[in-house]
């Protein structure tokens, strides 16, 4: 072993000229080919933007910002208000996150701090695989043994529950659907969990074991720990996390659209059919005459804004933790 | 070293695969030119299941060959409007302004089909009875339960359930909703000037469905929904559906010759396109909501001799297969017309 690769070390200085020369062009063409590749990515994200900024621009200057408060979306009368599809991205994504948060907090502080040793790999595995499920078959899950559930099951018992509650209860009222806002709101969550999960779990390992064993010793029992340590830490990393599910569930077209119902909505229960901006475009692009494809690539633009935001805020935080942990392990 | 230069090497590969495979479709789009040359369309999925039919059955009798892909009519419009197809298919037909757009296009009825009022309600027979100002009430809101004396007064001595009605309609740009708000709006003025006619329009009540599947989901999932799919989707999923009261009175059952005998109230095609909903009351026996469906071609194009080969063929032997998919046969004087129009291609 040891004089093979003393040999592999050597061989370059004693291989002379000729592999240098192939060396050199091989390095040249691995900086080409690498560099057209990151120019490539640019290029796409620029022209993508460009490209849908241009095809909207009609639709933005007929409608300006009304557009985002107006709830009347009429082809055939020429009118585009899109208000209520953002209402069912926004309430569906919330929805979702709240629910993913805590679940997704729990995974990640039973695989960090209470699972046996032995069983956080595999655990850790299982979640994460759970984000590779293609979508469209998680929304025929959704379709077929998701929402029926709900529907039978869930919502009447969410119903009793919440349904009293002034102004709140309205989203909770007694009437059911096969489809809906609310297993659009699983569905999501289901999606986004992995995600958030497995970023929090992350995060939960950079915190100082020193912090740890010291409220330990301080005769703190683990939930204290968890409480007065782990947590306060993490608490800029969580917020990224939730932030990239937040820009995943937003963006999520064919699972949402396959059990959301289609039907545009604001502010009606949560069990009944509503429609996500997503769902809208992917929904109507191809069919539309030309001002409603104005009207969805308006609607693009905004997720599109959305998403930039989402994602560019969690990748703030996460350089602000970065730096901080840099700056601990320089003290 | 040994790791830089396999990974050049897993580079040059891929480099090379791309390009191979680059030169591999390339020669595929452009390689078999036989006498007339292949076509390419693109459109409705409406007429996809016959397409499909006459495509094999075109090319092993003439050795051409037809590609198309079923994107939607809206689609098909916009690709032959560009020309990036050669052919477009559409259940709509052309307004003005898309046919001027268009620039020289004539739009041609190849095919024809209906759209069927399936329902979903339990402790309710089959074939309930509707007219279609009740079904335009029930998609405007102002029907609202199954047992609503409007619905009970046409099934009389059936004993109608209290269920809430669900409208559903689809959600995409579709033909079958084009057919669907052309016979509301023909018979409902109230429908005409609140929702109107189009592949998309604004419902003011129901549940949404994504395609025919995603409708047929909304039907058969919510008790009491109600929503319109073809026929041939209608009976090969045995769906309970209404019939519709014709202008002759009449509740005929949804088939193939009630279809025909819509189409055979159109005497000539105009090339604005023909509507047959709500036929008049001499076609005794019509279903009331038939829709023709068209494919649209460029008067001036270098594939004109191909086209009209291939568009010859489905107006004439074509013909054959509609009947077991659940398509109308064109009517004489239409295939007449259609032959006529085609005539202006390529001059």
């Amino acid at each position: 072993m040891t004089t093979e690769s003393a040999t592999a070390t050597l061989s370059p200085s004693l291989g002379g000229k000729r592999r240098g020369v192939l060396d050199r062009v091989g390095d040249r063409a691995l900086y080409l080919i690498t560099l057209l590749a990151a120019i490539g990515s640019v290029v796409i994200l620029g022209g993508l933007t460009y490209k849908v900024v241009d095809l909207a621009s009609g639709a933005i200057s007929n409608n300006g910002l009304g557009f985002i408060t107006t709830s009347n979306w009429d082809p055939v009368h020429g009118q585009f208000g899109a208000a209520q599809f953002l209402y069912g991205t926004a309430v569906s994504s919330f929805g979702a996150l709240l629910l993913a948060t805590p679940l997704s907090i729990a995974i990640a502080l039973f695989l960090t701090e209470l699972a046996p040793r032995g069983t956080r790999t595999p655990i850790a595995t299982l979640v994460e695989l759970l984000a590779g499920i293609p979508s469209v078959i998680l929304g025929l899950w959704g379709i077929l043994v998701l929402a029926p559930l709900m529907q039978s099951t869930v919502e009447p018992a969410l119903h009793s529950a919440l349904g009293w509650i002034p102004v709140i209860g309205k989203l909770f009222a007694g009437e059911y659907s096969p489809v809906g806002l609310f297993p659009a709101m699983v569905i999501l969550t289901i999606m986004t969990v992995p995600i958030v999960s497995s970023l929090t779990r992350e995060i939960f390992t950079t915190v100082p074991p020193a912090a740890k064993e010291g409220a330990l010793a301080l005769g703190g029992t683990r939930w204290e720990m968890i409480k007065t340590v782990v947590l306060p830490y993490s608490r800029p990393g969580i917020v990224a996390a939730v932030m990239l599910g937040l820009g995943r569930a937003v963006g999520e077209a064919i699972a949402v659209s396959q059990v959301i119902g289609g039907a545009p909505s604001i502010g009606s229960s949560l069990f009944l059919p509503a429609q996500s901006a997503a769902g809208q475009i992917a929904a109507q692009y191809q069919g539309g005459t030309p001002d409603t494809q104005s009207a969805l690539a308006y609607l693009a633009v905004i997720l599109l804004v959305l998403s930039l935001v989402f994602t560019g805020v969690a990748r703030l935080l996460v350089r602000a933790i970065q730096q901080r942990s840099e700056g601990r392990s320089q003290a | 070293m040994i790791s830089r230069k396999s990974t050049l090497a897993i580079l040059a590969c891929g480099l090379l695969a791309l390009v191979a495979a680059g030169c591999g479709s390339s020669s595929d789009s452009g390689g078999s030119s036989s006498s007339s040359g292949p076509i390419t369309g693109a459109g409705s999925t409406f007429v996809a299941p016959l397409m499909s039919k006459w495509q094999s059955d075109y090319s092993s009798k003439t050795g051409d060959t037809v590609t198309y892909g079923a994107i939607g009519s809206g689609g098909g419009i916009e690709q032959i409007t560009a020309r990036t197809v050669d052919f477009g298919a559409s259940d709509a037909p052309l307004t003005p302004d898309q046919l001027s757009a268009c620039k020289g296009c004539v739009q041609v009825p190849w095919s024809l089909g209906a759209v069927v009022p399936a329902y979903n309600l339990s402790g309710a027979p089959d074939n309930l009875r509707l007219t279609g100002q009740v079904l335009a009430d029930i998609y405007l809101g102002n029907v609202t339960a199954w047992n609503d004396p409007a619905i009970a007064k046409l099934n009389p001595g059936v004993n109608l359930p209290s269920t809430k009605i669900t409208p559903a309609y689809r959600t995409d740009g579709s033909g079958d909703t084009y057919a669907f708000t052309d016979y509301l709006s023909k018979v409902s003025p109230e429908f005409k000037s609140k929702v109107g006619v189009g592949t998309e329009v604004k419902f003011p009540a129901g549940v949404g469905g994504d395609g025919s599947d995603g409708l047929a989901a909304a039907v058969s999932k919510t008790d009491g929904a109600i929503g319109y799919l073809t026929i041939a989707y209608v009976t090969s999923n045995s769906f309970n559906y209404a019939l519709l009261q014709n202008a002759a009175g009449n509740y005929p059952k949804a088939s193939i010759p009630a279809i025909n005998a819509a189409a055979a109230t159109a005497k000539s095609v105009p090339p604005g396109g023909v509507s047959i909903v709500d036929p008049p009351a001499s076609a005794k026996n019509a279903w009331p909501d038939s829709t023709f469906t068209y494919v649209i071609v460029p008067t001036s194009t270098d594939k004109a001799d191909a086209l009209k080969k291939f568009i010859t063929y489905a107006l004439g032997p074509g013909q054959s297969f509609a009947e077991g998919l659940g398509y109308g046969t064109l009517p004489k004087q239409v295939v007449a017309d259609s032959k006529a129009a085609l005539n202006k291609v390529g001059g």
